[in-house]
C-alpha cells in the first residue's frame, strides 16, 4: 500500500518519455536540489520520503487515451465560455498579458499536462461537463439575479473547473447574486481583506501580544508542511499568502483563533481561484507570475470564502471542539444503523471513532483523498450551504463503509493503522462520485424518516 | 494490508505517548523508529496518530504502542485523553527552536497531571544534526532533564541518530518496573495477561531508576 501512494526518490528520477514532462521534471529536479542542498554533506540513513501523492501524470495508461478526451472537453469551454461570467472579463482580458510567461510552457505542455486529470474526471465529466448541464449553468450564471437554490441543484454534482470560481463566491455568498452589484461588491471586498493585513498582519511584532506571536509562530511552522506533496505548495510565495489568509482570520475569529488543519481549508479556494489566472496542471504553476493585484485579489477571496465556509462550523474549532465532536458522535450512530457488522466488530475491537474520524471533520476529507479530487468533493460541500455539517455525516459514513468488508477483517491496531492511512492514493471521480451518491441515498432515506435514527 | 499487519507475538505490550510543540520532529521520530522511514513533506499531525513496533529485552518481545499527538496547545483537550494508560513518554523539543524548549515544563505539567505517577518520561532533544542552528545546549537540557527527574537524550530522527536509543531506553526502563513489581508482589511478570496494556501501578517508586542517559551527542 505504501509502495503505491509514495514514489521513492528513484523512481521519481526515471526518465519520462515526453520532452514536455521535462518541465515538470526539472521543477521537481529543482525541489530535489534544493532539499539536497539543505541535506549537503550528510548521509541519511533508511528511507528518505519526498513525495508526490496521486501524481496523474505517472500514470501513463491514462495518457494514451487522453488527447480525445482533452479535446472534447476543452472545445466545450471554448463553445461556452465567452456567454457567461461577464463580470469577469475584465480579468479575462488581461490574462494573456499577465500569464505570458506560461503561456509558452502551456502550450506546449498543457495538452500532456492537463489530460490525465480531465481523463481521471471523465466518468464524473460526462456530468458535469455535458452540454445540457453546461447550458444550465451558463443561463443560471448569466440571470440578472442568480437563483442560489437552482444553482446549488445543480453544483452537487459537480461544476465544470472553469466556472468553479464563480459560482464557489456564488454558493458560499461572498459574491452577491446580483449581477450588477457583484463587482462592486467583490472590489469593496478585496480593499477591505486588504485593510486587515495591513492593520493585523504587517506590523512589528513589538505590536502583537503574546498569544498573537505565538499563533502567527504557529501559523508560519504549518504553511511549509500544508500540501507538501504538491509541489506547487512548496513555493515560498504560496506560502507567504497561506499565512496571510489564516493569520488575518484568525485574528477576526478570537473565538477559535487558528487551528491546525485550518491551513489544508484554504488550500482548494487557493487552487481554484488561482485557476483564473494560471492554466494547465497545478504542478506547473508559478505565482511568480501573476502580478501583485492578482495574489491579492486571490488571496482576498481565499480569506472571505474561508470565512463563509466556516461561519457554518463555528465551534468546530473552538475550545474542545465540541461541533467535531458532536459530529463524530452521530456518525457513530449513522454507521449503526446502516451498517450493524462494521459497527458491532470496531466496538469489539475498542476502537473509538474520534480516533480516525477526528481528522476527517478537522480537515473535510483533504487529508485522505488525492489532492486532485479535493475540489470536486467541494462542489458538493459548497453546494450543501448551511446544511453541510449534517451532510458530512451522510459523505463520512459513506466513505468508511467503501472498506466495510477489510474493516470486519482487521484488529484494534489495524484497524487503526487502516483507517489513518486509507488506501485512496489511485482514487479517481469514480471512487468519489460512489461515495457522495451512497451519501445522497442514504440522507434522502433516513432524513425523511428520522425515527430510522432514533435510538 | 500487509504492510500494516503487526507480529501478534508478544510478552508485554506498553503504551507510550509522543508529545511536545508543533514541528518538533514527533511524527518523524515515530516513522524513524517503527517503518526506518523520515519525510521532507510530512503534514502536521491532527489529533492523533499511531503506530506500533516490537522489541527484544531480555528473553521478553516488548511491543511498544505508539500514540503521537498533535502538537498545538488547542488539541490537547483532545489529546489528553490518549495519555490515559500511557507508561511511558518521550517528550519532544527541537534543539533549534529555543521556545520549544521552554514549553517543556508545560507539556511535563500535563503528563504528570493525566498519567500514572511512575510514567517513564524521556526528555528528547531532537533536530540535533542542525549543529550549526543549535539554540539549547547539551548541558541545559541535562540539567533540566536530571533536575525533573527525566531521562534525556539527543536525537536525530533525519540522521536516525539516537532514535532507536532513545525508544529502547524508555521500553527497557518500563520493563524494569513492571517487572520489578512484579517480582516484588511474588508474579511471574510473563503470567499477566498478553494483550492488555500494563500499569506501572502507583505504589513503586521509579524515581530510583532514573538517571541521566549518556547517550546524548
Amino acid at each position: 500500500m505504501k509502495n503505491n501512494s509514495n514514489h521513492s526518490l528513484r523512481e521519481e528520477d526515471q526518465p519520462k518519455k515526453e520532452s514536455a514532462l521535462s518541465s515538470l521534471d526539472s521543477r521537481f529536479s529543482q525541489t530535489l536540489r534544493n532539499v539536497q542542498g539543505l541535506l549537503k554533506g550528510r548521509t541519511i540513513p533508511g528511507k528518505v520520503l519526498l513525495t508526490r501523492r496521486s501524481d496523474p501524470l505517472d500514470d501513463s495508461n491514462l495518457q494514451e487515451h487522453s488527447p480525445s478526451y482533452h479535446r472534447s472537453f476543452s472545445s466545450n469551454d471554448a463553445g461556452t465560455s465567452d456567454r457567461v461570467d461577464k463580470p469577469e472579463e475584465v480579468d479575462n482580458a488581461s490574462k494573456p498579458n499577465s500569464t505570458a510567461g506560461v503561456n509558452k510552457l502551456k502550450s506546449s505542455t498543457s495538452n500532456i499536462e492537463d489530460t490525465p486529470k480531465e481523463v481521471q474526471r471523465s466518468t464524473m465529466g460526462a456530468r458535469a461537463t455535458d452540454s445540457a448541464r453546461l447550458m444550465k449553468f451558463s443561463k443560471f450564471l448569466s440571470e440578472t439575479t442568480v437563483i442560489l437554490e437552482k444553482l446549488r441543484e445543480l453544483a452537487w454534482s459537480g461544476i465544470p473547473p472553469y466556472m468553479r470560481p464563480n459560482v464557489w463566491r456564488l454558493l458560499l455568498g461572498y459574491a452577491p447574486p446580483n449581477s450588477d452589484r457583484r463587482e462592486g461588491v467583490l472590489r469593496r471586498k478585496r480593499l477591505e481583506y486588504l485593510d486587515c493585513v495591513s492593520q493585523y498582519y504587517d506590523i512589528p511584532d513589538t505590536e502583537r501580544s503574546d498569544d498573537e506571536i505565538n499563533m502567527l509562530r504557529q501559523i508560519s511552522v504549518d504553511c511549509p508542511r500544508t500540501v507538501p506533496d504538491v509541489t506547487f505548495f512548496q513555493q515560498v510565495q504560496v506560502q507567504k499568502s497561506l499565512e496571510r489568509v489564516l493569520y488575518t482570520w484568525a485574528i477576526r475569529h478570537p473565538a477559535s483563533g487558528y487551528v491546525q488543519g485550518i491551513n489544508d481549508l484554504v488550500t482548494p479556494f487557493l487552487v481554484v481561484f488561482l485557476s483564473e489566472y494560471l492554466e494547465g496542471s497545478v504542478e506547473n504553476w508559478s505565482i511568480s507570475d501573476l502580478s501583485q493585484d492578482k495574489i491579492t485579489n486571490v488571496e482576498a477571496d481565499c480569506y472571505w470564502c474561508l470565512s463563509k465556509l466556516l461561519d457554518g462550523m463555528q465551534d468546530h474549532y473552538t475550545f474542545a471542539q465540541p461541533g467535531i465532536q458532536r459530529l463524530v458522535f452521530k456518525l457513530k450512530e449513522l454507521v449503526r444503523r446502516i451498517d450493524e457488522p462494521v459497527s458491532r466488530h470496531m466496538e469489539e475491537q475498542g476502537l473509538e471513532f474520534l480516533q480516525f474520524a477526528f481528522r476527517w471533520f478537522n480537515c473535510l476529507l483533504i487529508r485522505e483523498i488525492p489532492f486532485h479530487l479535493v475540489t470536486r468533493l467541494w462542489d458538493t460541500y459548497l453546494a450543501e450551504g448551511d446544511a453541510l455539517p449534517d451532510f458530512l455525516v451522510y459523505i463520512f459514513t459513506s466513505f468508511l463503509l467503501t472498506w466495510s468488508e477489510e474493516l470486519q477483517k482487521l484488529d484494534f491496531q489495524e484497524l487503526v493503522m487502516f483507517l489513518q492511512h486509507l488506501p485512496t492514493q489511485n482514487w479517481t471521480d469514480q471512487e468519489l462520485e460512489m461515495v457522495l451518491s451512497r451519501a445522497y441515498m442514504w440522507h434522502s432515506m433516513f432524513n425523511s424518516s428520522p425515527s430510522h435514527l432514533a435510538s | 494490508m500487509g504492510a500494516y499487519r503487526t507480529e501478534d507475538d508478544y510478552d508485554y505490550l506498553f503504551k507510550v505517548v509522543l508529545i511536545g510543540d508543533s514541528g518538533v520532529g514527533k511524527s518523524n521520530l515515530l516513522s524513524r523508529f517503527t517503518r526506518n522511514e523520515f519525510s521532507l513533506e510530512s503534514k502536521s499531525t491532527i489529533g492523533v496518530e499511531f503506530a506500533t513496533r516490537s522489541i527484544q529485552v531480555d528473553d521478553k518481545v516488548v511491543k511498544a504502542q505508539i500514540w503521537d499527538t498533535a502538537g498545538q496547545e488547542r488539541y490537547r483537550a483532545i489529546t489528553s485523553a490518549y495519555y490515559r494508560g500511557a507508561v511511558g513518554a518521550l517528550l519532544v523539543y527541537d534543539v533549534t527552536r529555543h521556545v520549544t524548549f521552554e514549553n517543556v515544563g508545560r507539556w511535563l505539567k500535563e503528563l504528570r497531571d493525566h498519567t500514572d505517577a511512575n510514567i517513564v518520561i524521556m526528555l528528547v532533544g531532537n533536530k540535533a544534526d542542525l549543529r550549526h542552528l543549535r539554540a539549547i545546549s547539551t548541558e541545559d537540557a541535562k540539567a533540566f532533564a536530571e533536575r525533573e527527574n527525566t531521562f534525556f537524550m539527543e536525537t536525530s530522527a533525519l540522521e536516525s541518530l539516537n532514535v532507536e536509543n532513545a525508544f529502547t531506553e524508555v521500553l527497557t526502563q518500563i520493563y524494569r518496573v513492571v517487572s520489578r513489581k512484579a517480582l516484588e508482589v511474588g508474579d511471574d511478570p510473563s503470567a499477566l495477561p498478553k494483550g492488555q496494556t500494563i500499569n506501572v501501578g502507583s505504589k513503586d517508586d521509579v524515581s530510583a531508576l532514573k538517571k541521566v542517559g549518556c547517550c546524548s551527542v
